[in-house]
């Protein structure tokens, strides 16, 4: 599903991303660990050809991520999501939708199913502006689901939420995984990635220290949270 | 993959709505439609010059014109002051990295908001024009259609203003870009008026009263004053249609010629220069 062949990015004289190449196959749910400025962030923005790697090449579904058709079954929700002020959630979501070549009829179908997903009924038509950090994390969950998508690039998903609203989501994305879906997962709540996720890649300073499944990396005794720490401190 | 004319239009679309929900859009818009309406109050007057009456229907046509050039021109300011903040509102809001994760090329994005943006600020002037022809057809109980095809004309102007900004507005800062393409603006208003001074029958009585020969010959001023923007030529040849002024062949088509060929050239480098920017 997702292929990342000898990545590099650098900004200048920083690199962000150092060789780092992996895959993700369809039907997996993948975190990318790393700690702040590690270079999660700037894959995701590879993968979504928001910057153009250095060096390497990346592509989803066998597809260059050059190319705008690679995005056609991706549902994407960024790190700091923000919705227009002027717009409510409903509006957002049915313009996701549009966007996306529904037609209106199937638009609020949809969009009226994703809010229930998401738990949002009776707030939808209220204006953005007048949502917490959670309700709008929330649409930018719902926005990424809109067009069914075959996977899920998640930026910090659960940044903003209460307790509660993170496990709503983790539960979600359970059942989002049970139907089939790839999702790639960007994370600093490691216990919620042990749960939910069957495979993890830990980067640190742009370079790539491991990939594996989650049971693989965890040995008998220790935490996720263990072995990150001690990858990263080295 | 989303067909490229639809999503340019729904992306279009959107852009239009964004800006005309802006509270200080409505608040802009009815301002300039009240000063606009208040012209009406000019066409009442009792004007005399040289001890004689004038007509009110060259009163109402001369005023009709002036107010004519003062909406194309204040619109320019408008649509600058409007596509000056499109990047980066679209950048804060997230509307660029929630389009752009769509199967959705930046070409398509860019195309929209220039679309967007314009069609907005045709609107605008559309609507302020068409107001002052109504106001002058009831004053001289006489239609004059060509009013409204001048203003469409003038739209090319707007044309050139949004892409100029977009395309400067992701060189420098948003109040830079705005302040480049007002002084761009400026000088073609300055030296296109000067040159049409120049060229007036009065000030050509003067030279010959003076003696003074008119140069000819090609200097580098005049190789800049014709491949400046003619902004203000667009606005002459476009009140052409209004009968006051002759429609002087390729003269009247050159400002046209002018200002689409760097529009074409300045999208050109607005796409190649979006297309390397970091998004998010």
């Amino acid at each position: 599903m997702i292929e990342l062949n000898t990545v590099t990015k650098r900004y200048g004289s920083l690199t962000a991303v150092d060789i780092v190449s992996f895959t993700v196959t369809a039907g997996e749910c993948f975190a990318l660990l790393g700690p702040n400025g590690a270079g999660k962030t700037t894959i995701v923005k590879m993968l979504l050809d928001f910057t153009r790697p250095t060096a390497g090449s990346l592509s989803i579904r066998g597809i260059p991520t050059t190319d705008p058709a690679c995005r056609a079954s991706i549902g994407y929700l960024p790190e700091n999501h923000h919705i227009p002020s002027s717009l409510s959630g409903w509006r957002y979501l049915l313009r996701c939708a549009e966007l996306l070549d529904m037609s209106r009829s199937d638009a609020a179908d949809q969009c009226g199913r994703i809010v229930k997903l998401i738990g949002m009924q009776g707030r939808e038509h209220a204006p953005a502006g007048t949502y917490s950090k959670g309700m709008i994390q929330r649409f930018g969950l719902g926005a990424a689901l809109v067009g069914d998508p075959k996977l899920l690039i998640l930026d910090e998903p659960t940044s903003g939420l209460d307790p509660i609203g993170i496990r709503e989501t983790r539960l979600l994305l359970e059942s989002l995984k049970e139907q089939g879906m790839t999702i790639f997962l960007n994370s600093h709540l490691l216990s919620e990635v042990e749960k939910l996720c069957d495979t993890a890649a830990i980067i640190n300073r742009g370079a790539l220290l491991v990939k594996d499944a989650i049971s693989a990396i965890v040995r008998d005794g220790d935490t996720l949270e263990d072995v990150f720490v001690r990858l990263v401190k080295g | 993959m989303p067909k490229t004319f639809p999503s340019v239009a729904r992306i279009a679309r959107h852009t239009l709505l964004d800006e005309v929900r802006q509270k200080s859009f409505i608040v802009m818009f009815a301002v300039c439609a009240l000063c606009v309406f208040l012209v009406r109050g000019c066409y009442h007057g009792d004007y005399m010059v040289n001890g004689q009456h004038v007509d009110a229907g060259v009163i109402v046509r001369a005023v009709s014109k002036v107010t004519f050039h003062i909406i194309g021109a204040g619109v320019m300011v408008i649509t600058a002051l409007l596509s000056m903040r499109i990047f980066r509102r679209d950048r804060n809001d997230g509307t660029q990295s929630c389009v752009l994760s769509k199967p959705i090329a930046r070409r398509q994005y860019v195309a929209g908001k220039i679309v967007g943006v314009w069609v907005v600020s045709l609107l605008f002037m559309f609507v302020l024009h068409g107001i002052v022809f109504l106001v002058t057809s009831l004053s001289l109980r006489d239609f004059m259609p060509e009013y409204l095809a001048a203003s469409l004309l003038c739209s090319v102007n707007l044309l050139f203003v949004v892409v100029a900004v977009l395309l400067l507005s992701l060189l420098m800062p948003d109040i830079v870009a705005f302040l480049c393409v007002l002084g761009i603006g400026v000088v073609s208003f300055v030296v296109d008026g000067i040159s049409a001074v120049s060229h007036s029958q009065m000030a050509q009585a003067m030279m010959r009263q003076s003696g003074a020969a008119p140069h000819s010959d090609l200097t580098w001023w005049k190789v800049v004053y014709y491949a400046w923007p003619k902004l203000l030529g667009i606005q002459q040849s476009a009140t052409s249609l209004l009968g006051s002024d002759p429609f002087q062949g390729l003269g009247s088509l050159y400002p046209f010629i002018n200002v689409l060929l760097y529009c074409l050239v300045l999208s050109a480098a607005l796409f190649r220069r979006f297309g390397k920017e970091d998004i998010g």
